[in-house]
């Protein structure tokens, strides 16, 4: 009995090792937020198109298909990154992509999108970031899944790369059905 | 000599110190009415900042907690009460953006679990010393 009591502290010791190692071994990371926005209608808001000389008013825009929204800037360097698969995205998968311009300088924007391709449908204009507050947006870029219905059905926080496209995709069809 | 010198250095030391610990909210913020301004700031120290998730957005320089600080002045400038305003912030953001989170039952295991863990404690002390107690130490 005695030993049994003397050895039990070495046990939860051991576990509590594990649960630790286990937590720190995972691929996660742990500054990540889910969004509370995921199974909710999109933002309703108004705002300047970057391209075209159009208002654009928010539920109405989000019928018929699903569509992809993209936080993004030319002072973000992930967001460079992660540009050359969004055009993949927009060309192979033929994706509706928004792009919001969030706090940037709309020429600079202009500029960007001349050189490195434009993979957006319509880039929208969030100069004082209240759009980025309205999703929630705490860091970019920031990618929201639409379902045909308005209803968003995933976030993903930080860049689509070499390493999570074809995760992101599968997650595309999966709101897709 | 040594000693005005030494003064002097301490001073600059802890000036540092006391320059480090202020806050980040810049004066071109600040709200004209000065109870509006206090609301302001309590809000703002109860409100998370996500990008550095330890601190409140009253105490980061972060372009968010900016942003956040900014859009509380406006909403009080507009008159909304402070529970509307923490109810649009969790309404973007969740909870989590609340530094002193609501008891809810999502929450329920985390102020619970304390007085839990209390209650076990206190059982285990109970038991050892009724233990103890039956112990005859004089043999």
């Amino acid at each position: 009995m005695k030993k049994k009591i003397l050895i039990s502290p070495i046990i939860v010791f051991f576990l509590i090792l594990f649960v630790f190692f286990y937590l720190l071994i995972i691929d996660r990371n742990p500054s990540e937020l889910p969004s509370v926005l995921i199974n909710k209608k999109v933002p309703a808001f108004e705002t300047k198109s970057l391209l075209e000389n159009k208002i654009f008013v928010s539920p109405n825009e989000f019928r018929n298909e699903t569509t992809l929204v993209n936080f993004f800037a030319t002072w973000c360097k992930p967001c460079r990154d992660e540009h050359p698969y969004l055009i993949k995205l927009s060309n192979e998968k033929e994706l509706k992509i928004i792009g919001i311009n969030y706090k940037d300088d709309s020429k600079k924007a202009i500029k960007w999108l001349e050189k490195l391709g434009n993979p957006y449908s319509n880039v929208l204009v969030d100069s004082n970031a209240s759009l980025g507050i309205d999703w929630g947006v705490y860091g970019l870029p920031e990618t929201f899944i639409v379902n045909s219905n308005g209803i968003i059905k995933y976030r993903l926080v930080g860049p689509i790369t070499k390493k999570n496209y074809h995760a992101f995709v599968l997650k595309v069809k999966e709101v897709e059905k | 000599m040594q000693r005005i010198l030494l003064a002097i250095l301490f001073y600059l030391m802890t000036s540092q110190i006391v320059g480090i610990n202020c806050y980040s909210v810049e004066p071109d913020e600040f709200l004209q009415n000065p109870k509006k301004e206090l609301r302001a700031r309590n809000i703002s120290k109860n409100v998370r900042c996500l990008v550095c998730q330890n601190q409140s957005i009253d105490d980061s320089s972060a372009p968010l907690a900016k942003d956040l600080r900014i859009l509380i002045r406006k909403k009080i400038e507009q008159d909304n009460s402070d529970e509307e305003i923490y109810n649009f912030l969790t309404e973007r953001y969740g909870d989590f953006i609340l530094l002193n989170p609501p008891f809810k039952i999502s929450t329920l295991f985390l102020w619970i679990l304390p007085f839990v863990f209390l209650g076990i404690g206190i059982f285990v002390i109970f038991l050892h010393n009724n233990k103890s107690k039956k112990l005859d130490y004089s043999k």
